[in-house]
C-alpha cells in the first residue's frame, strides 16, 4: 500500500472514485453484455469483461502518465489540440464513420481505433476556456477583452458537434457557460450568448430538418416520444423503470434483473437504471454519491490552490465528467429524454473510457501540483 | 490572486444546484419504486420469456442441371383473434360478412355462410386463436393480408399467420426414394437422410417473448444467435432422363403388369447416376416409388451374371470366344439337377461368343464346370477380382448387401458352381450388377456410382464428390475387348436383336430369371420372372451404362428383351438425343440441294415458299404474280411460280398443299376444315371443281 500511495500523487480520493467506478463498471457490465456476448462472441460473456478489464487498466495508465505531467503543460497542448479538433470534426462530419446514423466516430488511419472527435474538442476547449478565463481575470467582465475571443471558440466547436450529435454539443455548450460563470463573466453577457445559441440552434434545426435523413428526425421523434410516451425510445425508458422498480432497496442482486434482457443499451445510456435494478437504491446512491465527492474534490482543489488556471481548470474537468454523469443519471431515470450520454467510467466503451481517464488525470495533476508550494507563480502567468 | 473568493463562492453554487439536482433523481427513484412501482413490478411478470431455438432453413437438393428435386417453402396456419384490440364490436359486424366472401373465394374449400358462421361463432366464444385453414401458402397469406379486417393488422384486424415449414419435391415421385425423406416421425432415406447434416445447418437461438395466443415474438436483435442456414446438395440426377426413365418404366410395368421395377443410368467414366427410377404397382393398379429396389434389393441376377463367368473363364484363359462347344440338346445332368436352356431342343454346336449371345445356360455352366469342378475356389477368386462379392458403399444407406457364395459355407453345394454360373445361388442388387458391367464398358475402371456431386453453400462449393475409383483394372486389356464384344453381339446377333439397327450401337446382355419365391421358383403355382437387361452406349465409345429390371410381368411376355429393353432404348434414344458430343460429327461439305436431289415445293404462299428458296440458294423466279397462292414447277434447275388456276365459284384443288395454306384458302371461301392426318394434302372431299356451298366442311387428308 505504501507502494502504491508513493507512486500515486495528487488527490487520494480521487484515486479512490476513479477505483471504485472501474470496480462497479466491471460488475455492471459483466452482467448487461449478455446480449451482445449472445450476438458478437457466441455467447461468450466473459469476453466483454475481458475487453472492459483491458480498457480499464489501459485507462488506468493513462491516467498515472498524465499525472505526473505538469498541468501548465495541458494550456499548450489544450491550445494546439483545439486547433487541430477542429478540422478532425469537419472531417468526422463528413467522412466518419455512421454508428447509429450520427457521424460522430473516426478512424485513425493504419490503425484499427475509432474515436469520438467530439471527446478530444470537449477536453480541449474546457482547458483552452479554464487557461483564456485565468489570464483575462483582470477584465473578465470586459465584453471586447474577454468574452468575444473565448464565446467564438465555443461556438465554433459547439456548431461543428451540433449536426451529429446535439447532445454533446449542448451539453458542452452548458459545460462551458458554467465554467464562464464560474470564472465571473458577466450575467448579461451570459444570458445574451445562450439567447444568441438557441436563436441559432433554431435555426439551424430547421434548415437541417429538411436535410432528409438527417439527425434532427431522430431528436424530433425523441422528444415527440419524451413528451407522448410512445415509441422505441418510450419503450426503453419503460423498460429502464421497470428495471427501477424490481431494484427495491437493496436491489435483486447482480445478474438477476430480468428486464437487462428487454432494455437496448443497457449496459450504456441505462446503466444506472441496471445498477439501481441489481444493487437497489442504494447502489444508486453509492454511484451518484462518488460523482459528488468527485465533485467535492475538485473544489477543494480549486480552493487550496492561488493559481486561477489550476482552479478553473480543476473546475472545468470536474464539470466535465459530473455533467454527464448526472444527464445520464436523468436519462435513466426517465427525468430527461433518451439523449445517449454514457456514464463516465462506468458504461461499457472504449475510447471514451481512455479520455475519461485522461480527463481525471489531469485533474489529479492539477491536484499534485497546484497545492506542492514547489510551483513557481510564474510560470502560471504564461 | 484576488478574484478566487468571488470564484469559489460561485463554483459553491454549482454544487449546490447539483446536489439538488441529485436530489431530484433521487426523489425520481423513490417515486418510480414506490409509486408506480408494483404496476411496474407487475408487469415485469407478464414478461414470459424464453430462449427458443430458431430452425435453420433447410437446404435444398437440387438436379445437375439445377432443378428444384427437394424445396422448404413456407406454409401458414391462417388463425384469427376476434378479440383483438381494435376489433371493435361494429368494425367487426361491418366487415365479417366481406371477410367471410374472400376467404370463402380464396380458399374455395367453405361457402361464405360457413366462413361466416366460424367467424361470428367464434366471436362469440371469443377464440383468440381461431383457426381458419392450415397448409395456407405464402401467396394465398399475401392476398389474405389485403382483406376486409385482416388488413388492419393483427392488434386492428386479429388476423394471425403462424408460419412453419413444409419439404416438396417439385417432381412428386420422380426419384422420390433417392431423394429421400427426413421426417422424425420415420426412418430417415436417401438424400435428405443422408445428407442431413449438411442440409440442417445450425439452429439458432432467440430470447422471445409469450404472447397471448400462444404466440412467441423476439425481444430484441441483441439477444440471438443467427441460424446458419442448411447446406444445399447438387445431385447428379438429370431431371430430364430421369422423367424419360420414369415414364417409361411406368408404361412398361403396367402394359406387363408387373409387380415392380426400377431402371438406373450412370455416366460411365464418372460413376454419376443421371437418373434412378423406381416403381412398384399399388393395390389400385398405379405404380409409386416406395422402395428403392436398385439400390436395396439383393436378388439373385440371372443371366447378366454369365458375363462373370465367361470373364472368369477368359481371365484364366480356359476359353476363346472361337472356341466350339456342343451345347446338345439343351439340356445337361449335374447331380440330381438338370440345367435347361430356354431354347426348346437345344442349340447344339456352339462359338462360345454364341452361348454368350444366345444366353445359353448349358454352354456356360458347363465350361465353368469343366474348369473348376476341381477347385471351385478359383472361380470365386475371380469373382471377387470383379468386386461382385462386396457392397458398393453408396452416399445413401440401405444398400443390399450382395451375397456370393464360398466353397466352406454350409450352403455351399455340389450343384452350386453351375447354377451360381449362370446367376442363381447369389444376390446382387441391381445398382452392384450395373456397376460390374460399367466396369467393362471403361475399359476395366471401376467406379463407384455417385448421386451426389456438390455440396454448396450459399452459392459456394463446399465439397465435391468426384468418380471414386473402387478398382483400377478389374481384368485384363484382352478380356475387356472379348467382354466387349460378345456384349454388341447379343445386340447383333442375340437375345436382344430387338435394340439392333439404332443410329449407336448398344452393347449388353439380357436376363430372365426366375424368381425365387417362398415356396421356391414356383409362386403360387405358376413362374414369376424377373426381366433385366443392362448394357451401355454408344457401344464403340461408351458414354452411359444403364440397367432395367422389371419383376414378375405377370402377363405371357417376361424375356429381358422384350420387357426390360424397350425401356433402356428409350432411355437411351433421350439422352443420344440430347447429347451432342457422342453424335458422329455432320459432315457440312456436302451440298445441301444436288441435282440428283432437287427439293419439292408444295402449292403454297408464294413470299413463304421464295423466301425458303432464297435462303437455300435455289434460284426461282416469280411469274406474272407479287403475292397469294401459287403452283411451283420445275424448270431447268429453276423453279418459277404461277397462278394456280382457281375458278370463282368453285371449289380450288389444294392438293399437294401444306396444311397451312390449304385451311387458309379453304376457310377464306366460306368452308368449314375438317384435318386427318400430316403432311401435305394428298386428297379433298369435296373435290376440286364442285360448286361451293358456303359453311360446308371440306375433308382434307393429309399424308
Amino acid at each position: 500500500m505504501n507502494a502504491l500511495t508513493k507512486h500515486l500523487k495528487g488527490d487520494k480520493a480521487i484515486w479512490f472514485v476513479a477505483g471504485a467506478l472501474s470496480i462497479i463498471s466491471l460488475l455492471s457490465v459483466y452482467s448487461t453484455t449478455g446480449s451482445l456476448a449472445f450476438k458478437y462472441k457466441g455467447g461468450n460473456t466473459e469476453a466483454y469483461l475481458v475487453e472492459r478489464l483491458i480498457f480499464i487498466v489501459l485507462g488506468f495508465v493513462i491516467m498515472y502518465l498524465v499525472h505526473k505531467i505538469k498541468y501548465n503543460y495541458f494550456s499548450k497542448i489544450a491550445k494546439l489540440l483545439l486547433v487541430i479538433s477542429i478540422p478532425l470534426l469537419l472531417l468526422t462530419l463528413f467522412m466518419g464513420s455512421r454508428i447509429n446514423d450520427a457521424s460522430r466516430w473516426l478512424t485513425i488511419p493504419g490503425l484499427p481505433i475509432s474515436f469520438q472527435t467530439s471527446d478530444l474538442a470537449k477536453l480541449s476547449l474546457v482547458t483552452y476556456v479554464a487557461s483564456f478565463l485565468a489570464t483575462r481575470q483582470e477584465d473578465i467582465k470586459d465584453f471586447k477583452k474577454t468574452f468575444l475571443p473565448v464565446i467564438i471558440p465555443v461556438a465554433l466547436v459547439c456548431m461543428l458537434i451540433f449536426p451529429a450529435n446535439f447532445s454533446t454539443a449542448a451539453m458542452l455548450f452548458f459545460i462551458c457557460v458554467l465554467l464562464m460563470f464560474v470564472a465571473g463573466v458577466r450575467i448579461k453577457h451570459l444570458a445574451l450568448m445562450i439567447l444568441t445559441m438557441v436563436i441559432v440552434g433554431t435555426i439551424s434545426i430547421l434548415i437541417l430538418a429538411n436535410v432528409p435523413g438527417s439527425r434532427v428526425q431522430t431528436w424530433k421523434a425523441r422528444l415527440e416520444n419524451f413528451s407522448k410516451g410512445e415509441g422505441g425510445d418510450n419503450y426503453q425508458a419503460e423498460q429502464a423503470k421497470m428495471a427501477i422498480a424490481n431494484g427495491h432497496f437493496l436491489g435483486s442482486g447482480p445478474a438477476n434483473n430480468p428486464n437487462k434482457y428487454f432494455l437496448p443499451q443497457s449496459y450504456s445510456d441505462f446503466i444506472f437504471a441496471m445498477i439501481i435494478g441489481e444493487y437497489g437504491i442504494f447502489g444508486g446512491l453509492v454511484v451518484m454519491l462518488l460523482y459528488l465527492i468527485l465533485l467535492y474534490r475538485s473544489f477543494r482543489i480549486a480552493s487550496s490552490t492561488n493559481y486561477g488556471f489550476a482552479i478553473l481548470l480543476s473546475i472545468g474537468l470536474c464539470l466535465l465528467l459530473t455533467v454527464q454523469a448526472f444527464i445520464n443519471m436523468a436519462v435513466s431515470v426517465n427525468l430527461f429524454p433518451v439523449t445517449g450520454q454514457p456514464l463516465p467510467l462506468v458504461s461499457m466503451g472504449g475510447t471514451g473510457t481512455l479520455f475519461t481517464c485522461l480527463t481525471l488525470g489531469m485533474l489529479l495533476s492539477v491536484s499534485r501540483f497546484a497545492s506542492e508550494k514547489s510551483v513557481s507563480p510564474k510560470t502560471e502567468e504564461e | 490572486m484576488n478574484r478566487k473568493a468571488d470564484i469559489i463562492r460561485r463554483a459553491l453554487l454549482l454544487y449546490v444546484f447539483t446536489g439538488v439536482f441529485a436530489l431530484a433523481i433521487l426523489a425520481r427513484v423513490v417515486y418510480i419504486q414506490f409509486f408506480i412501482g408494483p404496476e411496474l413490478r407487475k408487469k415485469t411478470k407478464e414478461l414470459t420469456l424464453e430462449y427458443r431455438n430458431v430452425e435453420a432453413l433447410r437446404g435444398n437438393i437440387f438436379s445437375s442441371d439445377g432443378n428444384f428435386l427437394a424445396i422448404s417453402v413456407p406454409v401458414y396456419e391462417l388463425r384469427m383473434d376476434t378479440k383483438a384490440n381494435g376489433l371493435k364490436e361494429e368494425k367487426f359486424n361491418n366487415q365479417v360478412d366481406s371477410l367471410a366472401w374472400c376467404l370463402s373465394n380464396l380458399f374455395r374449400d367453405r361457402t361464405k355462410a360457413d366462413y361466416k358462421s366460424i367467424l361470428t361463432d367464434g366471436r362469440r366464444q371469443a377464440n383468440r386463436y381461431l383457426l381458419l385453414r392450415k397448409g395456407v401458402s405464402f401467396s394465398q397469406l399475401q392476398k389474405a393480408l389485403k382483406f376486409p379486417l385482416f388488413r388492419d393488422g393483427a392488434n386492428g384486424g386479429g388476423i394471425i399467420a403462424v408460419a412453419s415449414t413444409e419439404r416438396v419435391k417439385p417432381y412428386k415421385n420422380l426419384a422420390a426414394r433417392t431423394i429421400g425423406k427426413n421426417d422424425p416421425t420415420g426412418k430417415p432415406f436417401g438424400i435428405e437422410g443422408a445428407f442431413n447434416e449438411e442440409l440442417t445447418g445450425k439452429e439458432g437461438v432467440r430470447l422471445m417473448q409469450k404472447l397471448t395466443g400462444g404466440m412467441w415474438k423476439p425481444v430484441d436483435d441483441n439477444y440471438a444467435v443467427e441460424p446458419e442456414n442448411g447446406a444445399d446438395i447438387y445431385t447428379t440426377l438429370d431431371v430430364t432422363l430421369q422423367d424419360v426413365a420414369h415414364s417409361e418404366l411406368y408404361r412398361q410395368l403396367s402394359t406387363h403388369n408387373a409387380d415392380h421395377g426400377c431402371v438406373v443410368m450412370m455416366e460411365v467414366q464418372t460413376g454419376e447416376v443421371k437418373a434412378i427410377a423406381n416403381l412398384k404397382r399399388t393395390s389400385d393398379g398405379s405404380y409409386i416409388e416406395n422402395y428403392n429396389y436398385a439400390v436395396g434389393e439383393s436378388v439373385e441376377p440371372g443371366s447378366t451374371f454369365k458375363l462373370a463367368s465367361m470373364m472368369a473363364l477368359m481371365e484364366d484363359g480356359y476359353v476363346k470366344l472361337t472356341d466350339s462347344v456342343n451345347t446338345g440338346n439343351g439340356q445337361m445332368r449335374f447331380y440330381s439337377q438338370i440345367m435347361k436352356d430356354s431354347h426348346e431342343g437345344g442349340y447344339g454346336w456352339l462359338t462360345m461368343k454364341q452361348v454368350f449371345e444366345k444366353s445359353s445356360n448349358v454352354g456356360v455352366s458347363m465350361k465353368v464346370w469343366e474348369h473348376y469342378k476341381n477347385d471351385p475356389e478359383k472361380f470365386i477368386k475371380r469373382i471377387r477380382q470383379f468386386h461382385l462379392h462386396e457392397p458398393l458403399g453408396l452416399q445413401i444407406p440401405g444398400e443390399g448387401d450382395p451375397r456370393i457364395k464360398n466353397p466352406k459355407d454350409r450352403d455351399w453345394s455340389g450343384t452350386t458352381l453351375p447354377w451360381m454360373s449362370i446367376g442363381y445361388e447369389s444376390k446382387l442388387t441391381p445398382l452392384q450388377v450395373l456397376t460390374f458391367y460399367n466396369a467393362v464398358a471403361n475399359n476395366g475402371k471401376m467406379v463407384r456410382p455417385i448421386f451426389v456431386k456438390e455440396i454448396r453453400r450459399r452459392g459456394a462449393v463446399v465439397k465435391t464428390f468426384g468418380p471414386e475409383v473402387i478398382e483400377e483394372k478389374i481384368a485384363s486389356e484382352k478380356t475387356i475387348a472379348q467382354a466387349r464384344e460378345m456384349m454388341e453381339g447379343v445386340v447383333k446377333n442375340g437375345t436382344a436383336r430387338n435394340l439392333n439397327g439404332l443410329i449407336y450401337k448398344i452393347g449388353g446382355k439380357t436376363g430372365t430369371a426366375q424368381i425365387a419365391g417362398a415356396g421356391g421358383y414356383k409362386n403360387e403355382g405358376k413362374v414369376t420372372y424377373r426381366a433385366t437387361f443392362v448394357g451401355y452406349f454408344p457401344a464403340d465409345e461408351p458414354k452411359y451404362s444403364c440397367i432395367v429390371v422389371v419383376s414378375a410381368p405377370s402377363n405371357s411376355v417376361y424375356y429381358g428383351n422384350l420387357v426390360a429393353g424397350p425401356i433402356f432404348k428409350a432411355v437411351a434414344d433421350k439422352v443420344y438425343a440430347g447429347a451432342l458430343d457422342i453424335h458422329k460429327p455432320y459432315n457440312r461439305n456436302l451440298p445441301l440441294i444436288s441435282d440428283t436431289n432437287f427439293p419439292t415445293v408444295k402449292k403454297g404462299f408464294v413470299k413463304d415458299a421464295a423466301f425458303t428458296l432464297n435462303k437455300l440458294n435455289i434460284t426461282n423466279e416469280v411469274v406474272g404474280m407479287q403475292s397469294g397462292f401459287s403452283v411451283a414447277k420445275h424448270l431447268n434447275q429453276k423453279f418459277v411460280f404461277e397462278h394456280p388456276r382457281f375458278t370463282t365459284g368453285l371449289l380450288p384443288d389444294v392438293k399437294g398443299m401444306g396444311a397451312r395454306d390449304a385451311i387458309f384458302i379453304l376457310e377464306s371461301l366460306g368452308m368449314k376444315v375438317k384435318v386427318n392426318g400430316k403432311g401435305a394434302v394428298r386428297e379433298q372431299t369435296p373435290q376440286a371443281g364442285n360448286r361451293i356451298i358456303k359453311g360446308q366442311t371440306v375433308i382434307i387428308q393429309l399424308g
